[in-house]
């Protein structure tokens, strides 16, 4: 981190967007490495592969420099480029020139995309909607306090190490780790990233007493 | 609709955990690609974007408009009173810059420019057949300049 100043990590897409169009190039590869997830997951997502998938992959980031300096709702950057990529997934298949049409329930396809379709066989817009929710908490993981991100790491690494563990690497009580990663996970649900993404449920979710509860739980 | 995020702490670590594992595999070429792409920011910069506002091969015809048959892929692209206009064939592309200022028409991919034109009195000119993947056409007039939105022409 520099002296003084915040991680390029922990900025906000709108101070990046601002910083990018006025040519800081650390702000542009820090919107590469947070974005390109997600147009790799939509370009996925609409059965466009091979030398087509590339096209559209570097069209949509070309278009982003040209967009930068126009960007009105930084907020809806994500949206923006999910959106962007689609329609030009949709152009390419349209041009018919490489990329062979695909049947998306085609079950050798499974191995392509790395993932099992067959368990829920979800429509484009779910997909869609499923990846721009997934990069909504990323987006949102990226601008918790390092202390969160430290915790909720720990938390969902593949094995999750034991709470033990977790209190002795982060040098804090065991009965603490509960309670922080309920307040870590209200300010993810919090985080502005998320808000275009909010479903409302019917019933209001009891929010009130999830610090005891997760406490206890585990 | 469930609603979303999960208000179950459970819940949302998995969906969490799993949004970070994927953000794990983008290849190399799309992250050197998209990295690449910020240096055509002085181009953006300095020069009028003209938009794509048609393109034959996914939008529908215009009602009452009638271009020319066969199978050419008609493309038009609009920067306030400017417009740029190119049929693309196997053959190259033909366009038309209106209004017609004379001046020409360079056509670039992400590599740098691949061939370029001078643009006659009423605006046509006409270049080679492009590469695939993203390409912009520049147009230097008389009294304007513009530069096309990426998009692959073939």
């Amino acid at each position: 981190m520099p002296p003084g100043g915040v991680d390029v990590t922990e900025r906000s897409v709108a101070s990046l967007v601002t910083a990018a169009a006025a040519g800081d190039e650390s702000a542009w590869a820090e919107l590469v490495r947070r974005y390109t997830p997600l147009v790799y997951s939509v370009i996925r997502s609409c059965g466009v592969n091979g030398a087509d998938a590339s096209d559209v992959n570097q069209t949509v980031w070309l278009r982003l420099v040209e967009h930068l300096g126009r960007v009105r709702d930084p907020q809806a950057l994500a949206a923006w480029l999910a959106t962007t990529t689609r329609r030009e997934c949709y152009r390419l298949t349209r041009l018919g020139r490489r990329t062979q049409l695909v049947d998306p329930y085609d079950e050798a396809l499974d191995t392509y995309h790395g993932f099992s379709r067959t368990a829920d066989a979800a429509g484009p817009d779910e997909e869609l909607l499923r990846a721009e929710r997934r990069q909504a908490l990323r987006e949102g993981f990226a601008q918790l306090p390092p202390r969160c991100q430290e915790l909720l790491s720990l938390l969902t690494a593949d094995p999750p190490p034991s709470y033990r563990e977790i209190a002795e690497r982060l040098g804090v009580p065991i009965g603490s780790i509960g309670p922080t990663q309920a307040r870590c996970l209200r300010r993810l649900r919090e985080c502005p990233a998320l808000a275009p993404f909010l479903t409302v449920s019917v019933t209001r979710p009891n929010g009130g007493d999830r610090d005891g509860a997760v406490a206890a739980g585990r | 609709m469930e609603p979303w995020p999960p208000a179950d702490d459970d819940a949302l670590t998995a969906e969490l955990s799993a949004a970070l594992r994927e953000a794990g595999p983008v290849p190399e070429d799309y992250l050197a690609a998209a990295w690449a792409a910020f240096a055509w920011r002085n181009v953006a910069a300095e020069i009028a974007l003209a938009e794509l506002v048609f393109d034959s091969a996914c939008d529908a015809e215009p009602a009452g408009l009638t271009r020319s048959a066969g199978s050419a892929r008609t493309l038009s692209f609009h920067s306030g009173a400017v417009v740029l206009e190119i049929e693309v064939t196997e053959a190259g592309i033909v366009g038309q810059l209106s209004p017609p200022e004379g001046g020409r028409v360079s056509a670039q991919t992400a590599a740098g420019t691949y061939d370029e034109a001078p643009v006659d009195e009423v605006g046509f000119f006409s270049l080679g057949v492009p590469p695939p993947g993203p390409v912009r056409l520049r147009a230097q007039a008389n009294g304007y300049a513009v530069a096309t939105t990426w998009v692959s022409l073939r």
